[in-house]
């Protein structure tokens, strides 16, 4: 009975004890509008080492989901916690894509802060200054830049098309074995559309930086127009994973994705190893997901403290590209040296750095975005 | 009581105190957000127009079609299908199958949408599980396997996860018809299908339509199903109400389509209304 009693007393203690350590920690929220992999690359990773580093704090992370939705829900939640005037926003860090981050620094929900951290010096990618022709210099840090390219199976196909063109006429010889998500699935196969209207809609300089003309989505009729018969000769896949999972079951052949994704599912053994890459040719896009600081976050000076340590050259060569496939945000020539050289040739392996550079695009600036998917629906949809 | 007591008094304020709550809940939870997607769809400029539904209906025009085909194939199917269990249940013979039968057919009840989508993902692919088994089977040759990842798998979907619920009202319904019915029938030699047609389901009209009712508002509302299944256009409402708010934060034209949605289960909803008040009193 005693000893009982004892052990209860001893419980509540430790039970106390417990609740006033908790009470002293300092908790950094992290809202990330990503798929789960970029969830798990906190919980798992970026979390763990920041906590490591820094007693007494702990990494909190919420996962909004992926594309322009997730980032939507974030910018949503500052918006609204504006609206309501507040005075600390419960969001530390912000991970979100461009065209979101883009409308939250327009609508003023940010701080700048790149000039406070050391990592800053190192971005050099326009993406770091420009978002969708939006000018984000200060208020970002890329966490990563990502590719779309064109995934085939290799048995199958010695060969694979290297332009829009010849990719065209594929199509027309092996009908149905090319996939794509259209665009409401994902971004994969958004990013296949904004590549067919750089390589037939006119000049993808003026698309991809402006400026702005209204009359320009007007010219693009013939090339949806094709777009709409080629669309006869293809089968359209469930999403960004749904193309790999086609492409795995051998439901087509052929389909663009996500160069992280494919490498991550490849390292996984959910998609064989004889599927291979190819960037076509005039150019498909890619983009970045950026890290940022919402304008009244609760713990500022821990939020650009947790950016400096994800941006660093250490953390961008294991996490982003050992772990996670993703091509460093930060300028590679700082990451190159932390790296393994087989893991940095792994990743350059099917697209070069020199295809990259040649025909590794941006998305368009916004307002042409919104045309180009609004024709698509229009004309090639509906 | 008289119900000129209940009108006067303190007796009234009583029973307004006690309905406040459930006002409360329908007024914030529904009527506001009703009106203020209402008020976003036609006033979004500033004054009134119909610049979103112009919108709507130039862009989605064909989805708006296909929603109402899916919607109404799916629940016809979804009668047809639970009338044949609820039948077998209230006048199968063989205690075994109808046992296991009920036993059955409930599972679809507890799996959420977002599951069965995925269930289907793999099952109805074109090397999915379904045409696998198939082709083991020796039924079909391998390159006859075609994907049902496009409307037939939303309608698929819809039936296989909404028909238990009719069958489980039509079902409790039927087990409590009059049995003097059916026997009499069956003493004078009316075969099972004749008695289930001509006496059963004429009896359990008005529980049938209330489920199948029910479903299909259900079905309209349902965003995963349509999403993850139909990679191809057109699809339904739900996925172009989401992509106009997620890619274009263009809430006119996604609460222009919600409006057309509100008039598609609209006329339903009438016909519910309108059957009980026939019946004198409330819906069921």
């Amino acid at each position: 009975m005693h000893k009982f009693t004892i052990n209860v007393a001893a419980l509540t203690a430790l039970a106390f004890a417990g609740t006033a350590v908790q009470a002293e920690d300092r908790v950094l929220n992290v809202a990330s509008g990503g798929s789960e992999n970029m969830v798990e690359y906190v919980t798992d990773y970026l979390g763990p080492l920041f906590e490591e580093q820094n007693p007494g704090v702990k990494v909190k992370v919420i996962g909004t989901g992926p594309g322009d939705a997730g980032s939507q829900k974030i910018l949503e939640k500052l918006e609204a916690q504006r609206a309501a005037g507040d005075e600390e926003w419960d969001i530390d860090v912000v991970v979100g894509n461009q065209l979101k981050v883009a409308e939250m620094v327009e609508d003023g929900l940010l701080a700048s802060y790149r000039d406070n951290i050391e990592t800053g010096k190192m971005v050099t990618r326009d993406t770091a200054d420009s978002a969708l022709g939006v000018d984000v210099s200060g208020y970002v840090m890329p966490m990563f830049h990502s590719q779309t390219a064109l995934a085939y199976n290799s048995d199958l196909i010695q060969d694979p098309p290297s332009s829009y063109d010849e990719l065209k006429s594929w199509t027309e010889k092996h009908p149905g074995l090319f996939g794509y998500n259209g665009i409401k699935n994902g971004m994969s196969g958004l990013a296949f559309v904004v590549g067919w209207v750089y390589a037939y809609g006119g000049d993808p300089a003026v698309l991809q930086s402006g400026p702005y003309d209204q009359g320009v989505a007007s010219s693009w009729s013939g090339a949806l127009g094709d777009l709409k018969s080629f669309n006869e000769n293809i089968t359209f896949t469930p999403g960004n994973a749904g193309t790999l999972d086609m492409l795995n079951r051998g439901e087509i052949v052929m389909g663009p994705v996500w160069v992280d994704m494919f490498y991550t599912w490849q390292a996984d053994g959910r998609i064989p190893p004889s599927l291979k890459l190819q960037l076509l040719s005039p150019g498909m896009p890619g983009q970045p997901y950026y890290y940022a600081v919402p304008e009244k976050a609760q713990d500022a000076d821990l939020a650009q403290k947790f950016i400096e340590l994800a941006t660093s050259p250490a953390v961008q060569a294991e996490g982003i590209v050992n772990r996670f496939n993703w091509y460093p945000g930060i300028d590679a020539k700082h990451v190159k040296d932390s790296l393994d050289p087989a893991v940095w040739e792994k990743l350059f392996s099917d697209v070069t750095p020199d295809e990259l550079a040649a025909n590794g695009k941006p998305f368009p600036i916004a307002p042409y975005f919104t045309d180009i998917k609004e024709a698509y629906e229009q004309q090639v949809s509906n | 009581m008289s119900s000129a007591q209940l009108s006067n008094g303190p007796n009234r304020f009583a029973s307004i105190l006690l309905i406040l709550p459930s006002l409360a809940i329908i007024g914030v939870l529904f009527i506001y957000p009703l009106g203020f997607s209402v008020a976003s769809a036609f006033f979004e400029t500033g004054q009134f127009s119909f610049e979103n539904f112009a919108k709507a209906i130039d862009f989605y025009s064909r989805d708006i079609v296909f929603t109402v085909v899916i919607v109404f194939l799916a629940t016809a199917i979804i009668a047809v299908l639970s009338v044949c269990i609820a039948g077998y249940l209230t006048l199968g013979e063989s205690v075994l199958a109808v046992a296991v039968l009920k036993w059955l057919y409930r599972w679809p009840l507890f799996i959420p949408f977002i599951v069965s989508a995925q269930l289907m993902r793999t099952f109805l692919a074109k090397n999915g599980m379904m045409n696998n088994i198939l082709i083991e089977a020796g039924v079909m040759e391998p390159l006859q396997a075609v994907s049902f990842l496009d409307w037939r798998g939303i309608v698929i979907t819809f039936v296989w996860k909404q028909t238990p619920f009719v069958v489980l009202l039509v079902a409790g319904a039927m087990a409590a018809l009059d049995r003097t019915t059916i026997e009499a029938a069956r003493n004078l030699g009316a075969s099972k299908l004749r008695i289930l047609i001509q006496i059963v389901v004429p009896q359990v009209g008005t529980t049938l339509m209330v489920g199948l009712i029910l479903s299909y508002v259900t079905i309209m509302s349902v965003l995963s199903v349509p999403m993850m299944i139909n990679a191809q256009t057109p699809t339904m409402l739900t996925v172009d109400m989401a992509w106009r708010i997620n890619s274009y934060g263009d809430y006119g034209v996604a609460n222009a389509l919600g409006i057309i949605s509100y008039l598609i289960t609209g006329i339903v909803a009438w016909f519910y209304l309108r059957q009980g008040l026939k019946e004198g009193g409330a819906p069921k």
